[in-house]
């Protein structure tokens, strides 16, 4: 069951860093607080500066396992349908107050018939109503080129040639890194980043606007 | 102060004290446990108050959670439309009865508010744990609000972040002010101190406040809003807290009246109880020394009181009884039964007042010989004579009488007469009255009396003089040897000199009027003149010459005899040694009386003498009588042996008419007994005598003593004497006493002439009596 849900992010993974080894630099972006800690769960978006590239239908899960949003954080691009599959024995509510997409999934168990569809960008928090405690962040981006750090704060992708504005984004970030231009070669490019992060603040840094 | 008074108010003032001390005690421990209990509730009420808020804002926060995580409330506040908010503001707190409830930001903008005067967009005061979002429920703080105060929780909108926080007031009114005040017990106020000034927005405390000056209070402060500050004020008031203890001071104080009031009459009834029988006590004791014997006490008391009564009693009894003895001996003569000399008096000046004119007797009687009565038969049998002699007295029936024992064998009598005529016969019956013999025990004893009579007249109006003439009538009897003499007239200017006897005699010393006359003592084998008794004349210048008897009883009485003795000797040995340096060696026998025996320098004064005259002792003789030692022998007896160890010779007088007993004599140092006249002069009336006088001479020499004979008035008698061998004579046969130039002329002739009879003259001389101890 679990399976096909896994495969999907995994499989726009894979196939955006085929497309990077195809005709564009490969870029690593190493996320660290500023003691040097690795910081796992940060989203870097690459903006092209020059043209955009249309949009796509792109879909995407997240799943509900022992009471918690998985994955916490997700980025998608503008137009993504995501599905909230339950995988647990007992009903969940999936709501969201945010301005970028306000819904609201009644109680239900197993799969719900249909994705939801995030079209506007923005920062969307998802909550479920009987758990407080179940969170989980939706980056909805209008950039197709986008990435989140694993637990060693290292996110790699392949960009094609070309000038980008890097923006970072920490859901316990105290302050948002400032936004940077860099320029894609055919070179592969390290990008060092810092962000100020407080594990025990319960405010989330606003988003990337 | 009265012993009552004393008693009560001393047990009063105890009480009062031990009942000041206790209700000072109490009210100082009423008054510190009303402060301590206030204290305490105060305390109490601290920890309940705060507990109160506590558990008030516990509910609170739960009311406030439940609607900040209402779905539809989440909703609404996501929706960010204001009036929307606001109705559901105002919905919410309508549900859970907050007086106002306020919607912010995170950062604390107010986005909605109802109940409150706080325009949205005005920053709304969250504490700094909210602002930094680190903790958002559980704050509590009080608000004030347009001079309301709300308490205050704030809790925080998740969706599911939080996003905004909630904040529910609940006012502190009247209402939950009266509630918190109930709990606690305590009044409750609550003051906000704005810009430095203090209002009490919400009180319990009537009018007044809690800055009243009996009122405990306690502060706690509660929270600042802005720059007001607010305290709840707990207070108690001590006056109500003091109030119950206040009732049982009160009571206290009733207690403790009326008690000293039942104590001050309690007191006041047992000093009372107590005072009362002393006080008649007091005056039974007065009573008592004022002479009543017949006071009654009240004895029936059981305590120490009865006691002390029953005590008076018996000393009332016997004060009387003792003073009734003390009477009897004063004025009873306690042998006999009949008053003495001082009742007598009494009775006799008593009657004299009273006898309006009539004539009063007195009589005074002498029992003849009494003495002998005594000696002879023990005075126990003199004691019965006496009180038989007193009964006959006093039996004799006559007028308003008396009698009296006013000596040894002296009785007096008074009655009052019919008529001075009646003297002589009441006189007699009192003589008959004693003429019987008196049986003691079964033995027949003759007593005779000699009676002084007197009459009280106008003249001799005391008692005393009247007991004077008597006695001198008395006297009158007994020199003329009747029974019976009656007091004349001419028995008075004796009886006057008598008053200045005394000094007259001391003047009859020292002019040297005093005479000695001399008696010559004669051998009566030889006719030969051996000496003389020296006999003492007083040549009184104006009565002539008295004789011993006029005066010797009286210097005795006095003790004037021992000068008279002292003169006598002092003359006598002067005489003797002036015959001693002519060639003659005449002894002197000088007579002593048992006064001058009894005095303790008589020897020593006889010694001087002898040395101061050139005298031999054993030309002087001492007669004595042997009454003169009957008073104190063993006195006696040590002075006459001081005096014959002088060389001195010693003589008994009157040998034959004592009573001393033979074994006496053997131990006395004497030299020569004198037979009594009355021996020598029975001697020629009646044979009976030869055999009483031979044996007396007889007895003298076996005694290994000179035997003298005195009174010697006839040949006859000095024949028998000489026959029984009798040594010495001496009496008017020879010749009569003599002044000194008689004697000696007489002396001288008597060496030519042979002895004649002289005339006897017993006027002068033969005056032997009891009542004279010595002869002159």
């Amino acid at each position: 069951m679990n399976a096909p849900h896994l495969h999907r992010p995994l499989a726009a993974l894979v196939l955006g860093l085929l497309a990077a080894q195809a005709d564009g630099g490969a870029v690593t972006v190493n996320v660290t607080t500023p003691t040097g800690a690795a910081a796992g769960d940060a989203v870097v978006v690459f903006y092209p500066l020059d043209a955009a590239p249309a949009a796509t239908r792109d879909s995407a899960v997240i799943d509900q396992i022992n009471k918690k949003f998985v994955p916490r954080v997700s980025v998608v691009r503008t137009g993504t349908a995501i599905t909230f599959p339950n995988s647990d024995r007992i009903r969940h509510q999936v709501y969201s107050f945010s301005a970028a997409k306000t819904f609201s999934l009644k109680l239900y168990a197993g799969s719900p018939k249909t994705p939801v569809t995030f079209d506007q960008p923005g920062l969307v928090v998802l909550g479920c109503n009987i758990h407080d405690n179940m969170i989980a962040f939706v980056g909805v981006v209008d950039s197709p080129y986008f990435a989140k750090t694993a637990d060693t704060g290292i996110a790699s992708l392949n960009l094609p040639p070309g000038r980008y504005r890097l923006r970072a984004w920490h859901p316990n970030a105290v302050a948002a890194p400032p936004s940077r231009d860099i320029t894609v070669a055919s070179a592969p490019l390290d990008i060092p980043l810092a962000i100020d992060v407080d594990a025990t603040s319960t405010t989330v840094a606003a988003w990337l606007e | 102060m009265a012993l009552r008074t004393r008693i009560a108010v001393t047990f009063l003032l105890l009480l009062a004290a031990v009942l000041a001390a206790a209700l000072g005690a109490v009210s100082a421990t009423n008054r510190a446990n009303a402060e301590r209990e206030v204290q305490r509730q105060l305390d109490v009420g601290v920890s309940v108050f705060s507990r109160l808020l506590e558990s008030n804002r516990r509910q609170l926060t739960q009311a406030a959670q439940a609607v900040a995580a209402d779905y539809g409330f989440r909703e609404a506040v996501a929706t960010r439309d204001t009036d929307t908010l606001v109705s559901v503001l105002e919905n919410s707190g309508e549900r859970i009865g907050a007086a106002m409830v306020v919607l912010t930001s995170l950062n604390g903008d107010v986005i909605a508010t109802s109940g409150l005067h706080i325009k949205a967009g005005t920053p709304f005061p969250l504490s700094a744990e909210q602002r930094s979002g680190m903790t958002g429920d559980n704050a509590t703080s009080l608000m004030v609000d347009n001079g309301r105060i709300y308490q205050l929780v704030t809790v925080s909108v998740r969706s599911p972040l939080p996003v905004a926080w909630i904040a529910m007031g609940f006012e502190l009114d009247e209402k939950a002010a009266r509630e918190l005040a109930g709990i606690t017990g305590l009044a409750v106020t609550l003051s906000v101190n704005s810009g430095g000034h203090w209002t009490d927005v919400v009180s319990t405390v009537p009018a007044g406040g809690v800055r009243q000056s009996d009122i405990v209070t306690r502060r706690i402060e509660m929270s600042r809003w802005g720059n007001a500050e607010v305290v709840a004020i707990l207070s108690r008031s001590l006056a109500d807290a003091r109030a119950p203890f206040e009732r049982l001071t009160k009571m206290l104080y009733l207690i403790a009246a009326i008690s000293l009031f039942a104590f001050a009459l309690a007191a006041f009834w047992l000093a009372r109880n107590i005072t009362r029988p002393l006080q008649d006590l007091t005056q039974a004791v007065d009573q008592i020394r004022g002479g009543a014997y017949d006071v009654t006490l009240n004895v029936e008391r059981r305590d120490e009181l009865g006691v002390l009564a029953e005590g008076l009693q018996l000393m009332q009894t016997a004060v009387q009884s003792r003073d009734q003895s003390i009477r009897r001996l004063a004025y009873e003569d306690s042998l006999t039964g009949v008053m003495n000399r001082t009742a007598f008096g009494a009775a006799l000046s008593q009657a004299l007042a009273g006898a309006d004119g009539a004539p009063i007797a007195v009589a005074v009687i002498n029992l003849d010989r009494f003495r002998r009565i005594n000696e002879h038969l023990g005075y126990s049998v003199g004691d019965a004579v006496l009180t038989k002699m007193a009964a006959r007295l006093a039996a004799v029936p006559s007028v308003n009488s008396a009698v009296a024992r006013l000596a040894a064998d002296q009785f007096a009598a008074f009655a009052r007469l019919q008529g001075a005529q009646y003297l002589q016969a009441w006189g007699t019956s009192l003589i008959m009255a004693l003429a019987d013999p008196v049986f003691v025990e079964a033995q027949p004893i003759d007593i005779t009396a000699t009676l002084g009579l007197a009459l009280a007249t106008e003249d001799t109006a005391s008692a005393d003089e009247v007991m004077r003439c008597a006695d001198l009538a008395l006297e009158h009897a007994r020199r003329e040897k009747r029974a019976l003499a009656i007091y004349e007239e001419a028995l008075k200017p004796a009886a006057r000199d008598q008053l200045s006897l005394l000094g007259e005699l001391r003047r009859a010393v020292e002019h040297d009027e005093l005479r000695l006359f001399f008696q010559p003592k004669v051998e009566l084998k030889t006719g030969r003149v051996t000496g003389a008794e020296v006999l003492l004349r007083w040549q009184h210048p104006t009565r002539g010459l008295l004789y011993p008897v006029d005066f010797i009883p009286f210097a005795e009485k006095t003790g004037f005899i021992r000068r008279l003795t002292r003169w006598t000797l002092d003359h006598a040995i002067a005489q003797g040694a002036r015959w001693q340096s002519q060639g003659l060696a005449l002894g002197l026998a000088v007579n002593i009386s048992a006064d001058d025996i009894a005095d303790l320098r008589l020897d020593s004064r006889i010694a001087s003498l002898l040395t101061r005259h050139q005298l031999p002792p054993q030309l002087l003789t001492v007669e004595i009588t042997e009454s003169g030692f009957i008073e104190d022998p063993t006195r006696a007896l040590r002075m006459l042996d001081a005096i014959s160890a002088l060389g001195v010779c010693l003589s008994i007088d009157d040998f034959g008419t004592g009573y001393s007993s033979l074994s006496h004599l053997a131990s006395m140092p004497v030299d020569e007994v004198k037979i009594d006249r009355s021996f020598v002069q029975g001697l020629e009336s009646d044979p009976e005598f030869a055999p009483v006088v031979r044996s007396a001479i007889d007895m003298g020499h076996g005694l290994g003593l000179k035997v003298v004979a005195e009174g010697i008035e006839t040949e006859a008698a000095a024949d028998r004497l000489r026959a029984f061998g009798c040594d010495v004579g001496q009496g008017y046969l020879y010749a009569k006493p003599m002044p000194l130039a008689v004697f000696e002329t007489w002396l001288a002739g008597r060496e030519r002439v042979p002895v004649v009879a002289v005339p006897v003259d017993f006027q002068t001389e033969d005056l032997s009596d009891t009542v004279t101890l010595a002869l002159y």
